[in-house]
């Protein structure tokens, strides 16, 4: 049997099949039960897979440092990326996989899943959603990505420093757009610029040319979109299909790959958190080698975060093992807690409390299909 | 000049609307089967042109790809779904159910060979110009418009001037007068089936180039034939077709007024009306049957 | 494990409920609707609110979920006297898409996509009944009443009343049927029960919003009695079981790589769907593939 990866054994468990299979575990070489609830199907698929290969990368190393005592198995569940799928998944991994380490991702299926997730003591981590109100949701909900209003109250001074004052904003109306409104809003009014318009749209909607000849008419300097997934390429696309000719900026949603390589993304404005992949700490580096050996490309700022969230686990499990204590999600939070900052790709991470982490953050620009930094 | 841009917006959007659901109120006229899986075949020829596009092919193979995946698909659920459920009953809520049924395959199979991301063909025909002051037109507005006006009196003449045609207005009516003409209702049927997925077929590759594709696609199309094709007067071609635009047009002019959020639920909100109200559609017949 | 059992079995449940109430409409009725899940939705934010705003007693929140759910099953009465077939189906399709715009647009009540986080513990008549069992128990009385009455209902006068009208109109008004009051009858009664499954399932996932209510969701259900078999009591059940447990079966086939279960398992929904409807159009719990 295979011991890390996204193994059958991992996914049968999540099924009804755990009723009639015999639990292998035995008490001695037990693995730790590590589970994942990503959208694996759907629109939002794509960051999915990305999530994952963050995750296996860093279980490859784990392994090739025998950071731990025993191996450690993967527990699959598809989110969907509604609630609803988020509620029954993360059911599932508390109830049946007896998971004590979820990585979780979008802000809508954390909402849902947290409350289960804290009733039967599982740590939650968070590499991917940025809604602001995933900040304090639960002792055991932590976030290793930069929450959106802290990207936004990077961008405004480059604003500023661009002269760009009037912004369309174009969002998803859901908890995530929302708060950019807000964060946009404030921030705006404070150094000296201006929201023109806030256009709402449903999660499912792919006509953008009407939405962008009123973009249009409000005589922006620059565009703000706020989405997510399948969804983000079509807004571009259009929008410049449409006569928006002025920059369009949105968060880290659009570092995966299907935006970073459409055509008419070419300079478009993506915060998110550094990915300075020149880095020189050792973690970072080995990351990034290995990475481009594996996938042939640049990882993006996910698989870095879900590599973190990974790493973050055996981390964790290891001081615990050290300590004689067994790992659960109580004792996995009391470790957490208990050190507090930890080498992780990126530089050093620092989680704090309400269950953020601050990270250095950037504001980089897609030039010939590729996200580079520019400040 | 916002509105007059979000009108031209509009007509566009109505005119692959209008093919489509053309293509969707033609089948329903002949053949009185409710084909909810026509999304099926619009998104299936998409991604057929799609697939074309990105092997290196020229867009006219894309399009013969598509159109015979279109039709191929058209009469395949005629022949293996809709016949087999009417030969024993043919109660239309059974047809429905096998129809959705297959949409869900076909999606699922999309998404399993093409994945599930968005698709789009990029194309210098959707890139806009300013044609006049704050009005921005993209050459790709002039094919749809051309397409769906030429494919519209082509398949007008040919109901209306040939045997084949006026035995397909004729077969939801008047079998019998079918058999003194000495056709075969079966063949008519898939000819109805082939002709009207046919018809979704430009929809689709406009579509690929404008707004792009994904698996869920099927559906959205589906509700808006069925939207149209209910607003227009079910089996009326030409109702089918003016509700197609008129719904684009809606769409994209409520823009204008209220929240982006509420532009898909208008065409849905005219529907109801309709429904509550003049349930005949705008050239329909009676309507309880 | 007992924990993921119980999960299962209050879903279940839940979903018995929707379906033995849809039936109502779709066999007993012949009222083709595909907009069940807008009255699951609006049972689920009543409930909700009045757990979250009043007390969180299961009573008083089936009670409030299947009132709201009846008040606004009005919207699906009036196409439902007017027209009939394929026209019907159009305008429940209509109201589904029109409800999910607004579920998504109306944040005071709703919470917009961002959904209702936070409902708190149920109780019932001031007894903890949080405890999944216990909850499973509550889910199951509720099925069972409702069972029980659909059953007495559709023995009565009313149901025969009812089939005679789904079978032909027309010969049920010249026999002195009032249909219009019986029409309006059945819909606000099966909607309201749709309610009750909702303030059930708002309990349960201690989270709603809209996507729990989307299109997809209605034609789940709808195919959970049309798959179970229509017009008959344990139909839906059946539905509702296959249904439910195809994706943990599916989970045995070694062969499906667990990125693509979701689209075979879609797959596999759909194809049973057509293929049913070809050589069972009657369901698995129907008696004939006779009429419906």
């Amino acid at each position: 049997m295979k011991q890390y990866g996204l193994n059958r054994r991992g996914f049968v468990a999540a099924g009804a099949a755990a009723l009639v299979a015999p639990r292998l575990a035995l008490a001695q070489s037990s693995p730790y039960v590590v589970g994942t609830l990503f959208p694996m199907s759907g629109p939002n698929a794509e960051y999915g897979s990305l999530f994952t290969k963050g995750i296996e990368l860093a279980l490859e190393h784990i392994r090739a440092d025998n950071m731990l005592k025993r191996p450690i198995t993967m527990a699959v569940q598809d989110s969907l990326a509604t609630p609803q799928g988020g509620a029954v998944g993360m059911t599932k991994l508390a109830n049946v996989d007896k998971a004590v380490w979820v990585m979780i991702g979008f802000t809508g299926v954390s909402k849902a899943a947290a409350p289960i997730g804290t009733r039967s003591k599982v740590m939650m981590i968070n590499g991917g959603g940025v809604g602001p109100d995933l900040a304090g949701l639960s002792p055991y909900y932590w976030n290793v990505i930069p929450l959106v209003n802290q990207e936004v109250r990077v961008l405004l001074p480059w604003l500023q420093k661009e002269k760009l004052k009037r912004i369309a904003l174009i969002y998803v109306d859901d908890p995530l757009g929302n708060s950019v409104v807000q964060e946009l809003r404030k921030g705006l009014a404070e150094t000296g610029g201006e929201l023109v318009g806030a256009h709402s749209i449903p999660p499912a909607t792919q006509q953008f040319a009407a939405i962008a000849a009123r973009v249009r008419d409000s005589k922006p300097d620059a565009v703000y979109f706020a989405s997510y997934g399948a969804q983000q390429s079509q807004i571009i696309k259009q929008l410049r299909d449409n006569g928006i000719t002025q920059q369009i900026i949105t968060y880290s949603a659009g570092t995966i790959p299907s935006v970073v390589g459409l055509p008419e993304s070419e300079g478009l404005i993506v915060t998110s958190q550094v990915s300075d992949w020149e880095q020189g700490d050792e973690v970072t580096q080995r990351f990034v080698k290995d990475w481009r050996a594996k996938h042939n490309g640049d990882p993006t700022s996910y698989n870095q975060n879900y590599y973190n969230a990974m790493r973050l686990f055996a981390l964790l499990a290891q001081g615990l093992e050290k300590a004689g204590t067994e790992v659960t999600g109580e004792t996995l939070l009391a470790e957490l807690q208990r050190v507090r900052r930890f080498p992780l790709v990126g530089g050093e991470g620092v989680l704090e409390d309400g269950g953020t982490m601050a990270m250095p953050l950037q504001i980089g620009q897609i030039r010939n299909g590729r996200l580079q930094k520019i400040a | 000049m916002l509105f007059l841009q979000l009108f031209i917006s509009g007509l566009q959007t109505g005119a692959i609307y209008a093919l489509t659901a053309a293509g969707f109120a033609l089948i329903f006229g002949a053949t009185r089967v409710f084909h909810v899986a026509h999304g099926a075949t619009f998104a299936l020829a998409g991604y057929a042109y799609l697939a074309c596009t990105d092997a290196g092919l020229p867009w006219p193979a894309g399009a013969l790809a598509a159109l015979v995946l279109a039709v191929a698909f058209g009469l395949a659920m005629d022949a293996f779904i809709y016949r087999p459920i009417q030969r024993h009953e043919g109660s239309f809520f059974t047809v429905f159910v096998a129809a959705f049924g297959m949409s869900i395959v076909v999606q699922s199979v999309i998404e399993l060979v093409f994945g599930r991301g968005f698709v789009t063909v990029s194309s210098a025909l959707t890139m806009a110009r300013q044609v006049a002051p704050g009005i921005y037109l993209a050459d790709i507005f002039w094919v749809a418009a051309g397409v769906a006006i030429a494919l519209f009196v082509l398949v007008t003449l040919f109901l209306e001037r040939t045997r084949a045609g006026i035995g397909l207005r004729a077969l939801s009516e008047n079998p019998e007068l079918l058999r003194a003409y000495g056709l075969s209702s079966r063949r008519l049927s898939a000819m109805a089936f082939g002709l009207g997925s046919a018809l979704a077929v430009p929809g689709a590759i406009l579509t690929t180039m404008t707004s792009g594709l994904q698996p869920a696609i099927s559906h959205q199309v589906m509700l808006i034939s069925l939207a149209a094709a209910v607003v227009g007067g079910i089996g009326s071609l030409r109702g089918a077709a003016l509700a197609g635009l008129l719904l684009g047009v809606v769409e994209n002019l409520v823009i204008g007024v209220l929240d982006t959020q509420w532009s898909a639920a208008a065409g849905f909100v005219v529907l109801f009306a309709f429904i509550l109200f003049k349930p005949s559609g705008l050239f329909g017949q009676a309507v309880t049957r | 494990m007992t924990a993921y059992l119980l999960n299962l079995a209050t879903l279940a449940t839940i979903f018995g409920i929707l379906a033995a109430s849809l039936n109502l409409l779709i066999g007993y009725a012949g009222i083709f609707s595909v907009a069940h899940a807008v009255f699951f939705g609006l049972g689920a934010y009543a409930g909700a609110q009045v757990a979250m705003l009043l007390v969180p007693d299961v009573l008083l929140a089936c009670l409030a979920g299947g009132a709201v759910a009846a008040l606004l099953s009005l919207g699906l009465a009036l196409p439902a006297l007017r027209v009939r077939g394929e026209y019907f189906v159009a305008a429940s399709l209509g109201l589904q898409m029109m409800a999910v715009t607004v579920f998504s647009e109306a944040h005071a009540l709703t919470g917009g996509h961002g959904g209702l986080v936070g409902i708190p513990l149920p109780t019932l008549l001031g007894f903890d009944v949080s405890a999944q069992g216990v909850f499973l128990t509550v889910c199951l009385a509720v099925l069972a009443l409702i069972l029980l009455a659909i059953r007495m209902l559709m023995r009565g006068s009313f149901g025969r009343s009812l089939m005679a009208i789904r079978d032909s109109e027309s010969a049920a008004e010249a026999f002195g049927k009032d249909v219009r009051q019986l029409k309006t009858l059945v819909v606000v009664l099966g909607c309201a029960l749709a309610g009750v499954g909702g303030a059930l399932f708002s309990f349960y996932m201690m989270f709603v919003n809209v996507e729990s209510f989307t299109l997809e969701q209605s034609i789940l259900i709808m195919a959970m009695v049309i798959i179970g078999g229509t017009a008959t009591l344990a139909g839906p059940l059946v539905g509702v079981l296959l249904l439910l447990l195809l994706p943990a079966a599916l989970s045995f086939l070694p062969f499906i790589p667990p990125t693509q279960i979701g689209a075979v398992q879609q797959f596999i929904y759909g194809l049973a769907m057509a293929l049913l409807m070809i050589f069972r159009p009657a369901g698995i719990a129907g008696q004939s593939a006779g009429r419906r």
